[in-house]
């Protein structure tokens, strides 16, 4: 049994986008995260799954350095995006967040106008040379995050008054303004209803074509439903990395069996 | 896995569909037992018995379908539990053809009833059935205990039912060529040791489904064939 839906199988073929290994974190005296090695493919949707406290979010949030913001985090081990090592030290992390863009569970627009929240990232990072040439990449984001049609004709009105659903796809749209190569997002969809769920899921499927995404989930079925490699940690672990299809018909690891099927493990 | 959900209603779920197709087995092997007895015996009462027995064989498949169903909708079952499921829908289905084949040996007990008795055929076809519904009671047991060595056990089984229906072929075929009397029954009985030999060839694709079961992929070899009675002519 290999992946169930055929035309997605030969995602093996992607070139690898970010490398990572013996990856470790440490908060403090807790070890987060123990030797981790993982291959995130282009154009491909990356899920990583496994029980609260596993060191998911940890390791994503290592991916655009997020946890330097953290005075207690170690971070050790390599990690590379394209061959170069995003910890060295000659990396501007802000340079690497454009590249590498995030989306959290909860949306977070920035309180001011839905034009002015996608047009931040482009502006500070001096991506555009003039006010048309800003407009057409706030149009083509918020095009890209399938929330154009709903918001064009109120783009000065204020971010935060939108639906969650709709809120989330601002955010979503912010991050890709800056044209990033990455996108990680934590739990996108938690917050939000069935219906804005599978708006975020379709255009999950849609922007890898652009760029690879990477998401932590706590439902399984979305990992199922959204990703063609999935990824479960357990207790700081990398358990197991595999085709998403065969993670969830034949997993390898007793743990991971234990986990996808909701038993005690 | 021997552990169980978290949701217990979830266990509960998975062991009724099985001990629905558990019941549908047992169902199953005494229809056969049955109608080969019925057939030694020429005891049409029991025949009668059967076919209309056939009529719970195929609801309990119509029922694990729909159990099945709701299980896949209700609870999106993975991994093992998936493979649960889709070997549960399989071998219900397998049943439900060896239950077919059991009423239809019941059928032709009936018309048997009104030839003349061919010697030692009802005794060979009882042997046989027998010998069929042994395999499909540890191809059962295979399946509630995940035993793949039984299950590849069974397997290795289907290579005697095919040597025994071969020369039950032979024993007809001599039996017709001696007197063209026996013609009539013994075409009767050649379907009917057909049919129970067809019935090795589900207790076997169930002891498959065990193996898909356990290990995640069925089994790839090719399983022994000795069924030679295709080429095989009547010489005068």
């Amino acid at each position: 049994m290999d992946d169930m839906r055929i035309v997605e199988r030969n995602v093996q073929t992607h070139a690898t986008k970010i490398t990572a290994k013996g990856v470790q974190v440490h908060y403090g005296t807790s070890h987060a995260l123990k030797d981790v090695n993982v291959e995130i493919l282009e154009n491909t949707v990356t899920a990583f799954i496994g029980p609260s406290g596993c060191g998911k979010s940890t390791f994503l949030r290592c991916l655009n350095r997020m946890n330097d913001t953290i005075p207690s985090c170690k971070v050790t081990g390599m990690i590379q995006m394209d061959g170069e090592n995003i910890y060295d030290p000659r990396v501007d992390p802000v340079q690497l967040r454009a590249k590498v863009g995030m989306v959290f569970q909860k949306p977070n627009p920035f309180p001011k106008s839905i034009y002015d929240n996608v047009a931040y990232g482009p502006k500070i990072h001096g991506l555009t040379r003039s006010k048309t040439d800003l407009d057409e990449v706030v149009e083509t984001s918020l095009k890209k995050a399938a929330l154009w049609n709903e918001v064009k004709d109120r783009l000065a009105a204020p971010g935060t008054g939108l639906s969650g659903g709709q809120q989330q796809r601002l955010c979503i749209a912010r991050a890709i303004a800056t044209s990033p190569e990455v996108l990680l997002m934590d739990e996108p969809c938690s917050a939000l209803d069935p219906i804005a769920t599978a708006q975020v899921e379709e255009l999950i499927s849609e922007l890898r074509s652009l760029f690879s995404v990477v998401i932590v989930t706590h439902s399984m079925q979305q990992a199922a439903r959204v990703s063609q490699k999935t990824a479960f940690f357990h207790l700081g672990n990398l358990v197991e990395y595999g085709e998403t299809g065969q993670v969830f018909t034949t997993p390898k690891d007793p743990r991971t069996e234990a986990y996808i099927t909701g038993r005690i493990g | 896995m021997n552990t169980t959900h978290i949701l217990s209603a979830f266990d509960r779920d998975l062991e009724a569909v099985q001990a629905l197709v558990m019941r549908m087995g047992g169902l199953v092997e005494t229809a056969l037992l049955d109608a080969a007895e019925a057939l030694d015996a020429r005891d049409e009462d029991m025949a009668a018995r059967v076919r209309t027995g056939d009529k719970a064989i195929d609801a309990l498949e119509d029922q694990i379908n729909v159990e099945c169903a709701r299980l896949i909708a209700l609870r999106a079952p993975a991994a093992g539990d998936l493979r649960t499921v889709l070997t549960v829908m399989k071998i219900a289905a397998a049943l439900e053809r060896a239950g077919d084949y059991a009423k239809n040996l019941a059928k032709r007990t009936v018309v048997l009833g009104q030839m003349p008795q061919v010697m030692g055929a009802s005794g060979s076809i009882r042997r046989l059935a027998k010998a069929v519904v042994l395999m499909l009671n540890d191809a059962l047991d295979a399946y509630i205990r995940r035993d793949v060595k039984l299950a590849e056990d069974v397997r290795q089984r289907d290579r005697d039912i095919d040597q025994m229906y071969n020369s039950i072929f032979r024993e007809f075929l001599t039996h017709m060529m001696e007197d063209p009397r026996n013609i009539g029954p013994c075409m009767h009985l050649h379907f009917i040791a057909k049919n129970i030999e067809r019935v090795g060839d589900h207790a076997t694709s169930v002891a498959e489904q065990v193996i898909y079961l356990v290990t995640g992929s069925l089994p790839g070899e090719e399983r022994p064939k000795v069924d030679t009675t295709s080429s095989v002519a009547a010489r005068s």
